[in-house]
């Protein structure tokens, strides 16, 4: 698995000492003979970088000498910060220049958590009963960590968690349905650095999902009435949280390459009566407190029959708990659920069509994290984003590889890289949904739990859906949609939303300079991706703007930050 | 959704047409990448001389049959109360919606709309509405052993949403590139003025509007939407605003850059077209519900319509939708305020056309995921697969049922469990019949609905007096 390191080009090192990449960082510090080290331990921070042995305990591959971060530029920093996180700040190149990839990773697995999305809401004020039927608050706590939580990984996957275990506000119609959706997330970010099969029983008991999906409530058949078992939970956790409908091989195409189905409407019948019997925890109408309480089992709810699903059968009077337990045991044991889980997770971070091989690595990942432990999340993450394909320089050639970046992304990662604030704490940005006048998508609110875009999404009468190349991203993409985002980018890059307000300290320092202006916003927005042509353009424009005032320079700033966000270059990560 | 491993030589000739398609992007031609196939379509290309349009109203999530249509004869209503306890409609609240047909349905059976959809039965009993009959997705004729045996082919993953969503609208699963909508507008697009207009979908993106070489043109509800930074120089600068439109528009390698900056043309030239015609039409007198989003999705419809002869437009299908309709829980709750907005918005275009004159020049119809269960959860139904859909219009034979009334009961002769209905009508049937209403030739047909060809009836009819 480590053989296609070899074909990776030989990083180009700057000269010594390394020119500044742009106006406003740092130069790397470039000790003589710094390049010669550098190119000495070149083989051994890729056997480093590529990561497929996945978490801290995993063998470690033969490397002859430590990692030799130094190695990683500018430019790289802030392409790797685009997939890892929400993009590049100063700070942020500095601290991956600093630790490596990997040892950025790790920090980040051990940042301390902010404030849960419920506890703010609760410190907020929001947990009257007024607001028992609706989302007061819920916008705004989630955009509050989005945007300024500092677990940057942390908050970027558990983005990405909820864009795959989707539950939405648009289908919540439950009391105190702000504080249900905010405990989701809560679940989602507490997971995302466990294991699988951990967030899968934390995510099946949670009162969002079990709203959303409808195990809440569900009861036994009745032969009586003729009542039988939702099947909504049983369907869509083997459909969209697990298995998906085909048989896999490791490396995400059909096992033995014929499509065969995982499961069938019987497993479905079986699957939902041991989702039965279960409801959320003392819910009342006084206290919001039900939405962080895992849901329990009223045991006369619970189906007594004889469940048969995925070649497992639960004996009939199988106490629930038990059932649940084995159910989601034989779910995350299925030997779909790393190329599943993976591949999606490889596209929400770096590529809408990895390769086979890149999916296989994860997989084996998945399977095993080196200390024998299977679904290990960090492991997954690591491999995902240490990868070769994902780490690799962009090949001039390359016409298909990178994904275009979500709408929603993009505005996070506006808003981190010009360090937008809140003054009144309550980062009033809203639902930002309207395809033609917002971002089309907004935080937890996807229209349905097949999210905003689907994976296997090819688009119609394009290059791509002749190559049946995936790009999940452009089921949002429309006239509406494309014209939508460069307007209403417009109008946050000057104003902000709401409240809030971007810091343009730094922008402003080199506004006379439009060439260190365009540059230093590409470096931090693309990671340096913005062809020579599209950079003269832009920086001819910007440069049109005279920067006599203070205005002017703040035209400039503005100029360069739209038009930037609006170059095809940076709406695709490649 | 996930590809199958790529041979050496199918790579071959990736490279081949990648060279090709780089070439294409870069002199900026707004590519017909399916070259033989839009070949096809050119040489099949149909011209009218009068205007007709299509207008497909999708309810994602799938449609719950059981109450949208609910019994109404005493008989089946005992039994659908039986089969559905606490979600069944009471009979006395069906009274003034139960409906009365010109062709009486066999066996002394009735049934009546939704309470919901008061709206429609004005439009069932002026002759302007037709109800089809347990309609679904299907490969072949398909009877209850066969389903059984599995010795027929069957709809690729029945009862998914996503994949039966697609196979409604395309004949395909997941990933499908073309739906039977789109296919139309290969056909007809060249004769239209602008054939940027011919597929128009007001929702968001689905198959079904996309042709093998018609292309789906999305608009908002409040029309076309103009690129702002370049109406007026942009931060003061003309340079800049020029720039936002060449670094937006231009062709590039990459295919996913090429493709939005393709979107992005299409976009601000549309608009250009779009908004020119929609401010020299008159606004339209009848009263759409602002609050109703189907019915705000219809007037822009309408308004598209009213322009079409600015636009020079002679065959166009449109595409609106309604989501919220996966009802596992909250099916009394919620359904109703849902089939309020359907009706009240099917209603209002139907006013709409006949306002504009167009009203036989028109056809509405209903499309879902699939049914639902006949049998209760204990707060909703399950996903099921054949259902029964609204078909609209001054060209329909309305006023009475199309298609098979299936038994009102749990493991009847067309159920294959809990009221999940084998369809006795298939979609590409429908398909077939409106595509030949528009004008589609009986040797285009297999262009449109490509399974046709395994149906003996063609045609529904739908149509005529």
């Amino acid at each position: 698995m480590h053989n296609d390191i070899l074909e990776r080009p030989m990083p180009t090192l700057p000269p010594t000492p390394a020119a500044p990449e742009s106006g406003g960082l740092p130069a790397e510090p470039a000790p003589p003979g710094a390049a010669l080290t550098a190119l000495a331990l070149g083989s051994a921070a890729m056997l480093a970088a590529c990561g497929g042995g996945g978490g801290g305990a995993a063998p470690a591959p033969a490397a002859p000498a430590p990692p030799a971060v130094a190695a990683i530029s500018p430019a790289e920093a802030s392409r790797f910060l685009g997939q890892a996180g929400f993009g590049a700040t100063d700070a942020q190149i500095a601290r991956v220049q600093t630790l490596g990839y990997s040892g950025w990773l790790d920090e980040q697995f051990a940042a301390p958590r902010t404030q849960g999305h419920y506890d703010w809401m609760v410190a907020s004020g929001y947990a009257v009963t007024t607001n028992i039927s609706n989302f007061n608050g819920t916008d705004n706590t989630l955009w509050r960590k989005l945007i300024s939580s500092p677990d940057v990984l942390r908050q970027r996957v558990t983005l990405a968690l909820s864009e795959i275990f989707v539950v939405s506000m648009t289908g919540l119609p439950v009391n105190w349905r702000g504080f249900v959706a905010a405990a989701y997330m809560d679940v989602l970010e507490t997971g995302a650095f466990g294991t699988y099969r951990a967030l899968l029983g934390e995510v099946t008991l949670s009162p969002g999902m079990g709203s959303y999906l409808n195990m809440r409530g569900n009861l036994r058949e009745d032969a009586a009435t003729g009542r039988v078992p939702d099947e909504n939970y049983a369907r869509e956790v083997l459909q969209l949280f697990s298995l998906g409908l085909t048989e896999l091989a490791a490396d995400g195409t059909p096992k033995n390459g014929v499509a065969t189905d995982t499961y069938s409407q019987d497993t479905i019948s079986g699957l939902a009566k041991v989702f039965t019997g279960w409801n959320v925890n003392a819910a009342v109408n006084t206290d919001p407190g039900y939405a962080q309480r895992p849901m329990v089992l009223t045991a006369a709810n619970h189906s007594p029959s004889v469940k048969q699903f995925l070649g497992v059968t639960v004996a009939a009077a199988t106490p629930g708990a038990t059932a649940l337990q084995t159910a989601l045991d034989t779910i995350a044991a299925h030997p779909n659920i790393g190329p599943f889980i993976g591949r999606q997770l490889i596209q929400r971070l770096v590529s809408s069509n990895p390769s086979p091989a890149f999916v296989a690595r994860v997989s084996a990942v998945f399977a095993n994290n080196g200390a024998g432990v299977r679904g290990d999340l960090r492991a997954v993450i690591k491999a995902v984003l240490l990868d070769d394909e994902a780490r690799r320089a962009p090949a001039a050639g390359d016409t298909t590889r990178g994904k275009l970046r979500e709408p929603l992304v993009r505005f996070i990662q506006w808003a981190r890289t010009f360090n937008l604030g809140s003054p009144t704490g309550l980062w009033n940005i809203g639902n930002v949904s309207d395809p033609s006048t917002r971002l089309g998508q907004s935080p937890l609110r996807s229209g349905s739990v097949f999210n905003f875009f689907r994976p296997g999404y090819v688009p119609p009468n394009s290059a791509l859906g002749t190559l049946n190349l995936s790009a999940p991203e452009f089921q949002i993409t429309n006239e509406s949609t494309v014209v939508g985002w460069a307007n209403w980018a417009q109008t946050f890059v000057q104003s902000g939303v709401g409240e809030t307000r971007p810091d343009y300290t730094a922008e402003l320092a080199i506004a006379t300079d439009a060439a260190a202006l365009v540059k230093r916003v590409a470096l931090l927005l693309t990671g340096d991706a913005l062809s020579a042509a599209t950079l003269a353009t832009i920086t001819t424009a910007v440069g049109s703007i005279s920067a006599t005032t203070d205005a002017g320079k703040l035209n400039r700033v503005y100029a360069a930050i739209h038009l930037v966000l609006c170059a095809p270059e940076y709406l695709v990560q490649v | 959704m996930h590809k199958p491993t790529t041979t050496s030589a199918s790579r071959a000739s990736r490279r081949a047409f990648l060279q090709r398609a780089g070439q294409l992007s870069l002199t900026g031609v707004a590519a017909p990448w399916a070259l033989n196939l839009a070949a096809m379509a050119e040489a099949s290309a149909q011209t009218a001389s009068d205007y007709k349009a299509l207008v497909c109203v999708f309810l994602y999530g799938a449609n719950d049959y059981g109450n949208t249509l609910p019994p109404y004869d005493a008989a089946s209503h005992a039994s659908y109360l039986a089969i559905r306890g606490s979600l069944a409609t009471a009979r006395a609240n069906l009274a003034a919606t139960a409906l009365t047909p010109s062709v009486a349905l066999p066996g002394g059976r009735q049934m009546a709309l939704a309470p919901e959809l008061a709206p429609l039965k004005t439009l069932f009993d002026a002759g302007r509405m037709g109800v089809l009959l347990n309609v679904g997705t299907l490969i072949q004729p398909t009877t209850l052993a066969q389903y059984n045996a599995k010795n027929v082919p069957l709809p690729p993953k029945l009862f998914s949403h996503n994949d039966q969503q697609s196979v409604w609208q395309s004949s395909l699963p997941e990933g499908a590139t073309s739906g039977w909508g789109g296919r139309l507008g290969d056909l007809f697009q060249s004769g239209n003025g602008k054939s940027t207009f011919t597929c128009v979908n007001v929702s968001g993106n689905a198959v079904f509007m996309s042709g093998r070489d018609a292309v789906q043109y999305q608009v908002s509800t409040a029309g076309s939407v103009a690129l702002r930074g370049i109406q007026s120089p942009l931060y003061g600068s003309q340079a800049c605003s020029d720039a936002l439109r060449a670094i937006t528009t231009a062709g590039r390698s990459h295919l996913m850059e090429a493709e939005h900056t393709r979107v992005m043309a299409r976009a601000i030239d549309a608009n250009t077209s779009l908004s020119a015609a929609l401010a020299t039409t008159p606004a339209l007198t009848t009263a759409f519900d602002a609050a109703n989003p189907l019915a705000a999705q219809l007037q822009m419809v309408a308004r598209m319509i009213a322009a079409r002869n600015a636009l020079g437009a002679k065959r166009q299908v449109f595409f609106v939708s309604l989501g919220g309709f996966d009802l596992h829980d909250f099916l009394v709750t919620q359904h109703p305020g849902l089939l309020t907005n359907v009706g009240g918005a099917i209603k209002s275009f139907h006013d709409a056309t006949v306002e504009l004159g167009v009203a036989n020049q028109v056809t509405t119809f209903t499309g879902s995921d699939f049914g639902r269960t006949l049998t209760s959860n204990g707060d909703g139904s399950d996903h099921g697969w054949g259902s029964h859909h609204f078909v609209v219009g001054g060209a329909v034979k309305g006023g009475r049922f199309h298609g098979q009334l299936p038994a009102m009961a749990v493991n009847g002769p067309d159920d294959v469990g809990q009221g999940r209905l084998l369809p006795t009508t298939s979609v590409d049937q429908l398909a077939a019949t409106l595509a030949t209403w528009m004008g589609v030739s009986n040797t285009n047909l297999p262009l449109v609905v490509p399974n046709i060809g395994n149906y003996s009836l063609r045609d529904l009819g739908l149509f005529g007096a």
